[in-house]
């Protein structure tokens, strides 16, 4: 009789180890859980727009730099005159 | 045919003025971009990126934050610190601490100077200052503003953008009159930009002593010069704001010898031309 629950005892046990390891296995700790796909297409979408700002600065700049440098000799020289017209616009201490 | 619009913005009257037939598109995107720029730039609203910036000592900042304060380091390394955007203490301890309009005409309180030339560093996206460093961006500002405005005009024409003395222009050939000791002269302006700079108007008293709101980074106190008002002609808006204060700082004998075309007023009544204009 004791020999009978004993047997019982340890098939239950048995069976509850077995499905406790079976959970542990199919749980996969080993792996790294993969990031929500959304989180990471806006991570990407992120870079690629800090990237492309960079660079429509640095072609601002560019354009910027080769303006000032087109307009820099009539800025010196003849840009301005005095004429007797009535003027269009009035300039005033902002 | 010419096409006018005026409207207020940045605490002034700005004027759009372009040569041709159906500009209205084109004068409402610049009547816009003033907005979005004075939304960005103002330190008179609480939640502009430039108030942002001097609450939180740095910002991720957006693209015209970081141009305009790397142009005003720019300026400042190129002047050797006679034109400064770290000016917003000084402006404040004057009595300049509101929109213009709301300054009182006079107050008991006595005005304090504030140390100017603290660090600010531009890193990547992210502008950085020192302890204690606050900016104020109006002046060049507004000429940035009158720059961007033109560039967005002069898709329909010759285009002229006048911020409050500030101006931008884009081909044609524009009479600009400037106020001078006794009248007015008009200057024919083919390219580039003009700034006025002076303390004739935008002045108030403090503890009975006269304010204005060029402020002289070297005492951080407003400037003292014998020049009253100063237009310069320069190769863009920006540049033109610029040496109006710098030449405005170094009084008439100095700004007598610069290479730029000025219109120089004198607080005895004189009127100075220099470089083109001479």
């Amino acid at each position: 009789m004791a020999n009978h629950t004993v047997r019982l005892y340890a098939l239950a046990l048995g069976l509850v180890v077995f499905f406790l390891a079976w959970a542990v296995v199919a749980a996969r700790p080993w792996t790294t859980r993969a990031a929500d796909p959304r989180l990471r297409a806006l991570a990407v979408r992120a870079a690629l727009l800090r990237k492309e700002a960079k660079l429509v600065n640095q072609i601002v700049a560019a354009r910027q730099r080769a303006a000032s440098a087109a307009t820099a000799p009539a800025a010196a020289s003849s840009a301005v005159r005095v004429v007797t017209l009535p003027p269009l616009t009035i300039t005033r201490t902002s | 045919m010419i096409e006018r619009r005026g409207f207020r913005a940045m605490g002034t009257d700005i004027e759009l003025i372009v040569e041709a037939g159906d500009a209205g598109p084109q004068l409402t995107a610049a009547e816009q971009e003033f907005d979005r720029l004075e939304a960005l730039l103002s330190r008179f609203r609480d939640d502009s990126e430039l108030s942002r910036l001097n609450r939180d000592g740095s910002i991720d900042a957006g693209p015209d934050l970081q141009r305009l304060v790397a142009l005003a380091l720019e300026a400042r390394e190129r002047t050797g610190g006679r034109f400064d955007p770290t000016v917003h203490d000084a402006l404040v301890g004057a009595g300049y601490d509101r929109s213009f309009e709301d300054v009182p005409g006079d107050s008991a309180e006595p005005p304090r100077a504030a140390r100017c030339g603290g660090d600010v560093r531009i890193d990547g996206g992210r502008i950085v200052l020192g302890d204690g460093v606050h900016l104020d961006l109006g002046g060049i500002g507004k000429g940035y503003a009158a720059e961007r405005a033109a560039e967005l005009l002069g898709i329909a024409g010759p285009c002229l953008v006048n911020a409050g003395g500030d101006i931008a222009t884009r081909g044609g050939a524009w009479p600009v009159g400037v106020e001078t000791a006794d009248g007015t002269m008009t200057l024919e302006l083919h390219a580039g930009g003009l700034a006025t700079s002076g303390r004739d108007r935008r002045r108030w008293r403090k503890n009975g002593r006269e304010q204005h709101h060029i402020i002289d980074p070297s005492t951080g106190e407003p400037a003292e010069t014998d020049l009253l008002r100063v237009t310069v002609i320069a190769r863009d808006a920006v540049e033109a704001e610029v040496e109006a204060k710098v030449i405005f700082l170094s009084g008439s004998r100095a700004a007598a010898h610069t290479e730029l075309s000025t219109i120089l007023v004198t607080d005895d009544g004189r009127t100075l031309l220099t470089g083109a204009l001479a």
